[in-house]
């Protein structure tokens, strides 16, 4: 009998290893097939200079000591052209060098994202999953809830919460985390019922697995990929929507970022000086395009069916 | 389920979300603190502080405030706005026009020009014009409006000077009574040409620059339903039969394609209706948008929740009115879900 197991086991360990390797090429595959669509590849170029102009923002541009998320300030060159010595970009109503806006506004815009991005994701698949797990009166209650957030457009919920507590970068990040939280938690639910009712989860049941174990092994990394779709096209609309902010004034004056530097030149335009608006909102424009490009293709791989919607 | 019992539970359900909305919002704005500064001075002494405290009740736990809040709305009395030195009620009206007046001009130019530029690109697949429109339209989500609008306005005000900003001449609405608040209807009732004209005038850049998302968004439902209805056997048999490629592409494709583009417009309608705090900063538009941007800035809570709940309600009611046309429109939604 002991033997018995012994084989037994052996075996799945021999199916496991094998199912890694099915694993693997199907993420080969996917990866591929991600490449093959010409306008993702667009978009994850775009996507890797962004990252790079991030990582690299303190070698590209001497960083402003001794916060170098500030704007430089050069009041004897202030309302240069583009092309100017030293300013290549040129400069704001305000001296600030619109060439360090736009690298060092890649690096907040990086920041923003990620810490967004990812509290989002750990808020919204908690609460979904408890939903879809729990079911009943908990789940009736917590998608009214959600459905709630849903019915508050979007922007406007995240200027008034900004508002509310005050206009500060990391206000931006909490408005924009208790607004972009819902579409993970109805992602994940969704998921959550879908995949309980397959019969891989009957058998892990009727193998004995507890509930814990099953949400683990199978229905998380089965969530994975709508997830993953859904924060690589957030990647994208949260910097769009914590730009806007910024523009209409909920940041800090005077930080490096781009919605700041748009809102900032908005003084010279009517003086005919282009520049101080045009060169950062281009990269805010840019960011959104490259991420969304990539997760349409992440999307159209990963998730045929759906439709794109929105 | 039947359409009717569909539309009474939709309705029943609407109130739960306004009222959850209400919470939301009215548990927000006293996170920031109480509204009271604003009702005070500095002369005043500690009697009257608590004196005006007891008056507009916020002596009281907070969710009893939120009844006197909620009692206040009901009978009229949305506070006191500070940005505008006036009741929230009498201000909302003028303003509100302003800003249906451009989000209605932005939602023609972009049902418009959607529908013709997804329509013309769906039926020429993979042309040259098609690759064009959909560079257009996969740009135009990913586009900020307060960068597009600037755009606009350093190209055609600054550079060419064609279009002016603001809302109109005030010189020629002076003179011209306004019963709907609509300059462009105004100034029809008045019989007033120059002054339709210079409304219009007004309206165009800041129309297009709130427009074009939404135009972005239906033009590619548009073009991606058109190719999948022009797949259809029925096309097929259309051209079979005989009839001109235009008549099957109007008389029967497109007509088809038009109902899932028309939710997708329903969807726009929050697009337009929040760009309108960019628009109206960006081209001086006194509308409500803008008066919530300087109610953000400086911490106007009774405009901020009242802009909040009416836009949201307002959305509510619109998504509301659009899955009922699209229930009717085609009657293989499955409803309930």
């Amino acid at each position: 009998m002991s033997q018995d197991l012994k084989t037994s086991s052996v075996a799945i360990e021999g199916l496991n290893d094998s199912a890694l390797k099915v694993r693997l090429k199907r993420n080969l595959e996917i990866i591929q097939n991600v490449l093959e669509n010409p306008t993702t590849v667009i978009g994850l170029i775009i996507v890797i200079l962004m990252l790079l102009m991030a990582l690299l923002a303190p070698i590209i541009t001497e960083p402003n000591m001794p916060d170098p998320y500030q704007m430089p300030r050069d009041w004897k060159a202030a309302r240069s052209a583009p092309l100017t010595p030293g300013h290549v970009l040129g400069t704001t109503n305000r001296g600030g060098d619109v060439f360090y806006g736009v690298v060092w506004g890649a690096r907040t815009s990086l920041k923003l994202s990620l810490i967004v991005v990812c509290l989002t994701v750990v808020v919204g698949v908690t609460i979904g999953s408890i939903a879809g797990i729990v079911g009943g009166k908990v789940d009736e209650i917590l998608m009214r809830v959600v459905d709630v957030f849903l019915s508050i457009p979007e922007l406007i919920f995240a200027l008034a919460i900004a508002a509310i507590l005050g206009p500060s970068f990391t206000n931006i990040i909490l408005a924009l985390v208790v607004v972009f939280w819902v579409k993970y938690a109805r992602i994940m639910r969704a998921q959550v019922i879908r995949i309980k009712q397959r019969e891989y989860v009957d058998a892990a049941r009727v193998m004995g697995d507890s509930k814990m174990q099953i949400y683990l092994k199978d229905i998380l990394p089965n969530s994975f990929s709508p997830v993953m779709v859904q924060a690589t096209l957030d990647m994208g609309n949260i910097v769009l929507v914590g730009a806007t902010l910024s523009f209409i004034g909920l940041s800090e004056a005077g930080i490096a970022e781009w919605g700041v530097l748009v809102s900032e030149g908005q003084a010279g335009i009517s003086a005919g000086r282009w520049w101080a608006s045009t060169f950062p909102g281009l990269m805010v424009f840019l960011w959104a395009l490259a991420f969304n490009l990539v997760g349409d293709g992440l999307r159209d791989v990963l998730d045929p069916r759906t439709e794109t919607k929105r | 389920m039947q359409i009717r019992d569909y539309i009474i539970r939709r309705l029943l359900v609407l109130p739960v979300l306004i009222i959850g909305t209400s919470i939301i919002v009215f548990a927000l704005t006293r996170i920031g603190g109480s509204p009271i500064g604003i009702y005070l001075s500095h002369e005043m002494n500690p009697a009257e502080v608590q004196e005006m405290k007891e008056r507009f009740h916020l002596d009281k736990p907070v969710p009893v405030q939120y009844f006197y809040w909620i009692k206040g709305v009901t009978q009229g009395d949305l506070g006191w706005s500070g940005v505008a030195s006036a009741p929230v009620v009498d201000v909302f009206p003028k303003k509100f026009a302003a800003t249906m007046e451009l989000a209605i001009a932005a939602g023609i130019v972009a049902v418009s020009l959607g529908i013709a530029l997804g329509t013309f690109a769906g039926a020429r697949r993979n042309k040259l014009a098609d690759h064009i429109i959909r560079v257009v339209s996969v740009s135009g989500a990913s586009m900020p409006l307060f960068w597009f609008a600037i755009l606009l306005l350093i190209i055609f005000w600054v550079w060419l000077g064609w279009f002016p900003i603001g809302r109109s001449d005030p010189n020629l609405f002076e003179a011209i009574p306004h019963p709907t608040g609509f300059y462009t209807i105004d100034a029809l009732l008045a019989g007033n040409f120059a002054a339709f004209r210079d409304a219009v005038w007004h309206l165009i850049m800041p129309a297009v620059a709130l427009g074009y998302g939404a135009t972005a968004i239906i033009a590619r439902m548009m073009r991606s339903s058109l190719i999948e209805e022009l797949q259809e056997d029925y096309v097929d048999a259309a051209k079979a039969k005989g009839l001109a490629e235009r008549v099957v592409l109007k008389k029967h494709a497109r007509r088809n394609a038009l109902i899932p583009t028309v939710t997708v417009i329903g969807l726009t309608f929050g697009f337009l209706l929040q760009g309108t705090v960019v628009a109206e900063i960006i081209f001086r538009w006194p509308g409500l948008g803008r008066w919530m941007a300087s109610a953000v800035l400086r911490g106007d809570q009774a405009t901020i929740m009242t802009y909040v709940m009416f836009t949201s309600i307002l959305f509510l009611i619109v998504n509301l009115v659009v899955d009922i046309i699209y229930a009717n429109l085609d009657r293989r939604v499955v409803l309930g879900e």
